[in-house]
């Protein structure tokens, strides 16, 4: 497997990456099992629940929890920086300022031009 | 009929204005001025406990530790996000790969979503989903596909304008009619003589 192309589109398998065979270091393979030993862990977790013949609720994920906790509650973590306001401005206030100043402009010149008796009232469905 | 000494006939008394004293009078022992000073600091017994929820950005080395193991990682692999304000707190910062790139042969607990029960999402992991942003080596560079595409579109407008302003299409003249431009058609008196109208040239 030596001249192993990726398929396109696709990134190369953890099983077929030469760092996972060549040159290792204790601490990579102590590392691994780490991860292992913690993925094993929840693993068998799941499993014991999944299976329980008692089991009337769903299997709740406590990862699932503060995932949504945490996209629905920064609010204790926000503070106000150069970044955080700028782009606050750019979101919040500037659309609105901008988009009063576009239509009020175009409306007055459209009021005085209907005033004046200049506007050109075509049969036109789009405007 | 035995009743226990505990057991009193008592009047029904109104929870809702028990609360409402009791919060006044605790209002004055309050910190915090304006809204924050009326609203209770506490969460409710039915929310999430303390150590599932978010929480700040860890300084010392034991909240990280404390932290990667709320997240079932290992403190290497633990990096929060850089404390800038933006409010992760001190959720995990894991590589921008969508569920596209993972092994679509492991069994996963939720092979929908190439995910372990209990493993740490990402905190973009609705835009990371299979039907959705895919961050899976392409064929060509970046570079390359933007050259590629801007650089047609931006030759078939060019050539839409130059069309603008060099029209191109097939020379016409004003239509000819016959019998002296329909003289008697185009209601000539019959009796009169009309005008001979050649359109031709030999």
């Amino acid at each position: 497997m030596a001249d192993y192309q990726e398929a396109p589109l696709a990134s190369r398998p953890k099983t077929l990456d030469p760092s996972e065979y060549f040159n290792l270091s204790a601490e990579k393979r102590r590392a691994d099992e780490d991860r292992a030993a913690i993925r094993a862990n929840l693993k068998r977790q799941y499993q014991t629940q999944l299976n329980d013949p008692h089991r009337k609720a769903l299997v709740d994920d406590p990862a699932l929890t503060r995932w949504v906790y945490a996209r629905a509650n920064p609010y204790p973590f926000f503070r106000p920086t150069f970044k955080t306001s700028l782009l606050g401005a750019m979101f919040g206030v500037v659309p609105l300022v901008v988009l009063y100043y576009v239509f009020k402009t175009d409306r007055d010149r459209k009021e005085a031009m209907i005033k004046a008796g200049t506007l050109e009232r075509k049969f036109c469905l789009s405007s | 009929m035995r009743t226990s000494q505990s057991v009193r006939q008592q009047q029904p008394v109104n929870m809702a204005g028990v609360g409402f004293l009791r919060w006044a009078q605790a209002l004055p022992k309050r910190k915090g001025s304006g809204i924050a000073g009326l609203l209770s600091g506490a969460r409710a017994a039915s929310g999430p406990s303390k150590d599932t929820i978010l929480g700040p950005f860890p300084t010392t080395p034991e909240e990280r530790a404390a932290a990667a193991k709320k997240y079932n990682m290992k403190v290497e692999d633990y990096e929060p996000y850089p404390d800038k304000g933006e409010g992760f707190g001190d959720y995990p910062k894991l590589p921008d790969r969508s569920q596209h790139e993972r092994d679509p042969w492991y069994q996963w607990d939720h092979p929908d979503l190439r995910r372990n029960w209990g493993e740490p999402m990402h905190w973009d992991f609705d835009m990371f989903i299979r039907n959705r942003v895919d961050t899976s080596p392409t064929l060509l560079s970046w570079s390359s596909m933007c050259k590629q595409l801007f650089g047609s579109l931006g030759f078939i407008l060019l050539m839409f304008y130059l069309g603008e302003i060099f029209p191109f299409y097939q020379a016409v003249a004003p239509k000819q009619y016959p019998y002296n431009n329909l003289y008697l058609e185009r209601g000539g008196d019959p009796e009169k003589q009309p005008e001979e109208v050649k359109n031709y040239v030999i």
